[in-house]
């Protein structure tokens, strides 16, 4: 178990970086209204433990990436809670963006699944 | 990682700060903004649990100030590498280029190889004429056709050696490993995979060749070096001369009959200098040719 431990977090590390994006875009491609991170960090939550179970925090930084490359706008309200707090919509591009990765993510899926296939448990 | 577990949100803010002590101060200050974020908002999503309390459950949530900072150094580096388009080499000047040539590895590489290729020109010209007509007059004995296969396995191996100068000092990727050969093949088979290669005789050529080839290469990087240190040297020693550091026995003349050599000496410094970088960008085009060239020739020809 230990042997293996360290190795399955490596997956889940490796795993995450690859489909944080991803999932950060489609999590706003679906909102009617803007979200902010927290909101966000918890939905993904909900949906599942996974590749992100326990590091939330990992979402902010990648959420402020896809800002930067225009995939994403957003916009600073004030909240009583704490400090103001940063909004997130998808731009057009950003959409454009989620379908073409979508495809991507549609073929690893299916040559993931057929490799699998009569994979030993 | 337990050791002190924050009981208020400063004092998880304080933590996460020390642990990303040294790091960019504004990824610092994004990294504090969203963790207070979060934390305020999960404390006003869940009224009635103490702030201790929720900073315990926390670290299996958002993360303890350690592991948040990790993520943050960690996530900072891929995302951004992944999200950035590559940059576009900055154009540099030609101003700027003209005189890079002078930083570039490549152009020593070079020019080292001009320099040594006149040896190593003559010893495969004369390792080639010796062990063709030595094989040509052994002929008529017995032995003359084993020395003839072993010349030509040791014009193999010779191309292997060139290829690693060639690679060394003039930057082209060149094979490290002799020809893949199938393991269990005999002799014979090896022995006729060799001659029926066009490498091998292209290899032969590429041999003979090098002499001229040495010869013009070194000549030419002896005349333009020597030349444009001459040109450089003259007007400093001639000014040197002028303040009287140095003095001449004998007769030292620069420029020609009619022209002041007060006059003439900026006009050499400079064409000089101009000749010498020049020299240096024409040897390092001759050595990108020769790389070329000798790829083609030892590697690419008879690819199958």
């Amino acid at each position: 178990m230990n042997e293996v431990d360290p190795l399955v977090r490596k997956f889940q590390k490796e795993l995450s970086a690859g489909t944080v994006s991803f999932l950060l875009l489609a999590q706003l491609a679906k909102a009617e209204a803007p979200l902010y991170g927290y909101q966000i960090a918890k939905q993904l939550e909900q949906d599942g433990d996974g590749v992100l179970s326990g590091k939330q925090s990992a979402l902010y930084p990648v959420l402020r990436n896809l800002d930067a490359a225009g995939l994403l706008q957003s916009e600073v309200e004030p909240s009583v809670a704490g400090p103001p707090r940063r909004y997130y919509r998808i731009t057009e591009f950003g959409r454009e963006v989620f379908s073409a990765w979508r495809n991507t993510w549609q073929q690893t899926q299916t040559l993931v699944n057929t490799v699998l296939e009569g994979a030993p448990q | 990682m337990n050791a002190y577990t924050p009981k208020t949100i400063a004092q998880y803010l304080d933590m996460l700060k020390d642990a990303l002590k040294g790091a960019d101060s504004s990824m610092i200050r994004d990294a504090l903004y969203d963790a207070e974020e979060y934390l305020r908002s999960e404390l006003a999503a869940n009224p009635g649990v103490s702030e201790a309390e929720l900073l315990a459950r926390v670290a299996n949530s958002y993360g303890a100030p350690e592991e948040v900072a990790d993520i943050y150094r960690d996530t900072e580096i891929t995302v951004q590498k992944a999200l950035t388009p590559p940059k576009k080499p900055a154009q540099a000047s030609a101003f700027k280029r003209f005189f890079a040539v002078a930083v570039d590895p490549h152009t020593y590489g070079a020019m080292f190889y001009m320099l040594l290729s006149l040896a190593t020109g003559i010893f495969y010209f004369t390792w080639v004429t010796t062990g063709l007509s030595m094989s040509a007059g052994l002929m008529i004995l017995i032995i003359g056709i084993p020395f003839f296969i072993l010349f030509m396995a040791s014009v193999y191996a010779i191309s292997l050696v060139e290829g690693r100068l060639v690679e060394t000092l003039l930057g082209v990727r060149m094979p490290r490993r002799p020809l893949y050969q199938a393991k269990h093949s005999g002799w014979l088979d090896r022995i006729k995979a060799l001659f029926s290669d066009s490498r091998t005789w292209l290899s032969l050529m590429y041999m003979v060749l090098m002499l001229p080839l040495g010869i013009v290469y070194f000549t030419l990087a002896v005349a333009l070096l020597s030349l444009s240190v001459g040109l450089i040297a003259a007007p400093v020693l001639w000014w040197m001369a002028q303040l009287g550091w140095v003095s001449f026995h004998g007769h030292f003349h620069m420029g020609t009959g009619s022209l002041d050599p007060a006059l003439a000496a900026p006009f050499l410094f400079a064409g000089g200098i101009l000749l010498l970088f020049t020299s240096l960008h024409v040897m390092r085009a001759i050595g990108q040719w020769h790389g070329r060239f000798a790829k083609h020739v030892l590697v690419e020809s008879g690819a199958d």
